[in-house]
């Protein structure tokens, strides 16, 4: 509830027509036996699929034909490189000197993509970088994408990982937000819900497929879900007070020290659900005449040369200045921007950190010794 | 068995008496049975000290990070730093050494030695547990210990103990080396297990070598291909210290003083975008500046956000190294790096 | 896609002016529509200009408003893109995407006296605002500007700041004696104590390098300037213009949203992050 009442007034009103919509929506509610799975992905014609598969030792999103499982852990990297890939083309420029350059833009394509197995913190990241991408000013590459991504949930029953901490941030193990399906599982079956449109177009595409629930199987996923949250996870303590806190904290001397390990590499941000940062650069293919490729691809806050201007001078010089920047982002200023926290307690940049920075130990050393 | 009071009561002491300015080494971490680097500076810190299987970081990092803020604010160092060094992590000391990154009076080596049980592989830890968290790890002779308990997620207590033979866990590059023991060292704890090795030196590369330049490339391409460029690879190995390198458009050491021409003139050697032929150029690169300055600590491949076995192309070089020269990186204190010396019995049949 | 923001616009360049020589060269630019018009924009405002091949940059559009056939930039040659920006030739043809950023109010300061204190190249991006409020003269009470460079050769828009003295109060300053210069000799912070602006009813307007403006406002508020009266510009390094790279935030800011433009009331409360 306070996710309501604390955000910003436009927040408010995208919130309440989203519950409202929500409220028309028909209730789709099936099951489906584990051993359908694939029969689903097959009738998913004109879509295409991509599901977590375990190659080189980790989870993936990859495109699959069928051999679905949904038995993994959580990816290694979030799903969010389907509506924000790491690497884009705005356009093809190609100029001969003293005349216009022809610009050609690289539009997305428009196959719709599903993407199976997403976690609930991963289905939440979404809805918070369509914050981002739409605020101030439409992006027309990520809005190009996202429309036609599907997001398919899976519950979580146990945590994935030992570093979640979802609860903490507003979400939870069987949050539907952002996603267009939930599915839970069942043991031998799926609970299958449909959370949006585009998720009831999913699920009706397979039809015969699906069956409808019993009362012991809505008993069952009730219980499940209740066993899911009540699963123990680590936590950040308080984080309704922690934008306040850390606000005050910006001259401590903590977040050097805490920083003190960081290599400056690009893994936290570059795995994380809700980190957007990007960086444009031209790339020169031939040069007379002059032809190349304006391109995105994601960069990092904590990279050395992030916020380096070109006279020299670099307002974030050290790892507690960048390491305070990403903490902050997530746990301050993105809250005060649109009234909820913006990590949503994945854990991956706690789990994957080569040196063991850990980002709940960061926010709560940083409240705690803010007084 | 290294006794870690030994390790404290050398910290403390050397601290103490204000023979060093700090101590580097490994503490426990808030992720479970994890240790993590820790820099400490008073006395009292000492007892933060751990040494575990967990201790795999290569802290020899650090003294360059402390070098490079020293080099920044434009002071010199008013004391030796201590460091908490494996075998591993001296040979990287010594060729920083020998590359006049530090002087050796600039640096105290707290070695120690992992007695031939090298350190804890997670990857090949994680089937073992199946999902379950470990809250301690511990060496036992040719053992390592985990506690498991799930303690740590408060309401489901679970303890128990699981004993598995070090040789199953361990990191491969540990299963290969040949001087498990920090020769270099101003003191030492541990036993010197020099040539209990498990495996041949470069015994991956060779199983990998075998197969076909057809089967190899595709596996290469396989991983080039999904190299993300988050640069965990360069950020954490201690021989990548260039403020300007050579392969990153992007970091270019800009002070006020540099000229809008150097910064102009600056060559985009790669690109920024993570697709198979920058990517290419940036990991062979990386493999060929290492060449002959490489201690095979693996933290390249640890860090790695997708697995990529990036020691493959790192040993390569330094079996070059080793054949054609006969040179083996931070081996010895004495004498000049690979790269930067040359020898009349260097050999010369490529010349024609 | 229609509306693609990072699409630019192509102009041609027009005008070239040497306005500084040396190590830190400035050149103005003057860029006219390939096709059609150009976007309109407020005092304050920036734009991304392109060279392709090169990359953007974020430069202040330093026209007023009120010229509707080209924009104005002055860049100093420092990095990658400025340098091919000095090397451009009119005829050349760039991209251009804005306006970025938000504006100075200078709708609320009319019937004030107005103080615009700059220095280096931070003429600039204050130039639109003395230029339009000398176009409107009238609208406005004493209009007064100092201005000051390194050296007499630092100085740029020199030719134009001399033809506003018939309606404006110019003090010129260098920061070291010259041969030849009767101007005020000193950093330009003690130059506007020199001249002992007074508060009542006035709005100060500075821009410059850091230091300097640290120091300006300090020596305005110690003559009485409230921190709502004074107003500067910012700079970050930026990339996309449109708050979603992520790199140019100051606190919770975007500066190239909730930016440049900032009162001093209101930057006091953001981190000191820029």
């Amino acid at each position: 509830m306070f996710l309501y009442f604390s955000a910003s007034p436009r927040i408010r009103v995208n919130i309440f027509w989203f519950r409202l919509a929500r409220l028309r929506f028909k209730i789709m509610e099936k099951i489906l036996n584990k051993k359908h799975i694939d029969d689903w992905i097959a009738a998913l014609d004109g879509w295409d699929i991509q599901a977590p598969v375990l190659e080189d030792d980790i989870w993936s999103y990859q495109p699959v034909g069928g051999a679905v499982r949904l038995d993994h852990p959580n990816t290694k990297q979030s799903p969010k490189g389907l509506a924000f890939p790491q690497r884009e083309i705005f356009f093809k420029f190609e100029q001969i000197k003293g005349e216009a350059p022809r610009l050609t833009e690289v539009v997305p394509d428009e196959r719709r993509h599903a993407v199976f197995g997403v976690r609930p913190c991963d289905g939440r990241g979404v809805p918070r970088m369509d914050l981002v991408f739409n605020d101030h000013v439409e992006d027309n590459y990520y809005l190009a994408r996202r429309k036609n991504v599907a997001y398919v949930g899976l519950a979580c029953n146990k945590p994935p990982s030992a570093n979640c901490f979802c609860l903490s941030v507003g979400g939870s193990p069987v949050s539907t937000e952002g996603l267009d399906v939930q599915m839970t599982d069942l043991g031998d079956r799926y609970f299958v819900k449909a959370i949006t449109e585009a998720g009831k177009g999913l699920m009706t595409a397979a039809g015969k497929l699906f069956a409808e629930p019993s009362a012991a199987d809505q008993k069952q996923v009730k219980q499940v879900h209740a066993e899911a949250v009540a699963q123990p996870q680590r936590a950040v303590r308080n984080v309704e007070e922690v934008p306040a806190k850390l606000k005050a904290s910006f001259k401590s001397p903590l977040w050097q020290e805490l920083a003190q390990p960081c290599i400056g590499c690009g893994i936290c941000t570059f795995l994380c659900p809700t980190c957007h940062c990007f960086d444009i650069n031209d790339e020169v293919q031939s040069k007379a005449p002059l032809k190349g490729i304006r391109v995105r691809t994601w960069d990092n806050c904590q990279f050395p040369d992030f916020t380096m201007h070109s006279s020299g001078h670099n307002p974030r010089e050290n790892t507690g200045a960048r390491l305070r920047q990403r903490v902050g982002h997530k746990f301050q200023y993105f809250p005060e921007n649109f009234g909820m926290p913006q990590c949503t307690g994945c854990g991956r940049c706690i789990s994957e950190c080569p040196v063991g920075i850990d980002i709940i130990n960061v926010v709560n050393k940083v409240v705690e010794n803010a007084g | 068995m290294i006794k870690i009071q030994d390790i404290r009561d050398t910290a403390r002491d050397l601290l103490t008496k204000g023979e060093v300015r700090a101590v580097i080494g490994y503490r426990r971490g808030s992720r479970g049975m994890l240790a993590e680097p820790t820099f400490i500076t008073s006395p009292e810190q000492a007892d933060e000290l751990v040494w575990d299987p967990t201790c795999f970081h290569n802290l020899s990092l650090y003294l360059v990070h402390d070098r490079k803020f020293l080099a920044h604010i434009r002071k010199n160092p008013e004391a030796p730093v201590a460091i908490v060094a494996k075998g591993c992590d001296a040979r990287s000391i010594v060729v920083l050494m020998q590359e006049h990154y530090f002087k050796r009076e600039d640096v105290y080596i707290i070695g120690v030695s992992c007695e031939g049980t090298g350190v804890l592989d997670e990857r090949k830890l994680a089937p073992h547990l199946k999902g379950v968290q470990a809250s301690n790890a511990a060496f036992d002779g040719n053992d390592f210990v985990f506690t498991t308990s799930e303690k740590l997620l408060a309401g489901h207590p679970a303890e128990g103990e699981k004993r598995l033979p070090a040789r199953e866990v361990m990191a491969d590059r540990c299963l290969e080396c040949r001087i498990p023991y920090p020769r270099e060292h101003n003191v030492v704890f541990g036993e010197d297990k020099t040539g209990r090795q498990l495996a041949e030196p470069f015994a991956a590369l060779t199983r990998f070598e075998a197969q076909g330049a057809g089967t190899r490339w595709d596996f290469w391409s396989h991983h080039f291909d999904r190299c993300i460029r988050c640069f965990a690879c360069r950020s954490v190995c201690p021989m990548c210290y260039c403020d300007e390198c050579v392969v990153d458009s992007i970091t270019f050491p800009v002070t006020t003083e540099t000229t809008a021409e150097d910064k102009a003139n600056r060559i985009r050697w790669i690109e920024r975008s993570a697709v198979r032929s920058e990517n290419i150029t940036y990991l062979m690169t990386r493999a060929m500046h290492l060449a002959g300055r490489c201690t095979d600590c693996g933290e390249c491949e640890r860090a790695c956000s997708v697995n990529i076995p990036l020691r493959l192309l790192n040993n390569k070089m330094e079996r070059e190294a080793r054949e054609q020269f006969g040179f083996e990186p931070g081996a010895s204190i004495g004498g000049p790096s690979l790269v930067a010396s040359f020898l009349d019995s260097d050999p010369g049949d490529f010349i024609r | 896609m229609p509306d693609n923001i990072y699409l630019p616009e192509l102009a041609r360049i027009a005008y070239i002016k040497d306005e500084v020589y040396g190590e830190r060269a400035i050149k103005t630019f003057r860029v006219e529509p390939v096709e059609g018009e150009l976007f309109k924009h407020e005092c304050g405002q920036c734009a991304m200009l392109s060279i392709f091949g090169r990359g953007e940059s974020m430069i202040s559009i330093a026209s007023s408003p009120l010229i509707r056939e080209y924009k104005q930039f002055s860049i100093m040659r420092v990095g990658r893109v400025s340098s091919a920006f000095h090397d451009l030739a009119v005829g050349d043809v760039i991209g251009l995407r804005g306006p970025y950023g938000n504006s100075f109010p200078i709708d609320d300061w009319r019937g004030k006296n107005l103080y615009f204190i700059g220095g280096g190249c931070g003429l600039a991006p204050i130039w639109p605002v003395i230029t339009t409020a000398v176009a409107q003269r009238a609208s406005f009470k004493n209009i007064t500007v100092f201005y000051g460079g390194r050296t007499s050769r630092d100085i740029m828009y020199r030719a134009e700041l001399e033809k506003l003295r018939d309606s404006v109060d110019v003090h010129l300053s260098i920061d070291k004696a010259e041969e030849g210069w009767d101007g005020y000799c000193g950093f330009v912070p003690a130059a506007v104590m020199d001249k002992d602006p007074v508060p009542d009813n006035a709005i100060a307007i500075t821009c410059g390098p850091p230091i300097m403006i640290k120091f300006v406002i300090q020596n305005l508020n110690k003559l009485g300037f409230k921190d709502e009266q004074i107003y500067t510009t910012i700079e970050n390094k930026m990339k996309c213009g449109l708050g979603k790279c992520g790199r140019c935030n100051v606190g919770k800011d975007y500066v190239c949203v909730k930016g440049p433009v900032y009162s001093w009331a209101e930057l006091k409360h953001l981190p000191e992050e820029y």
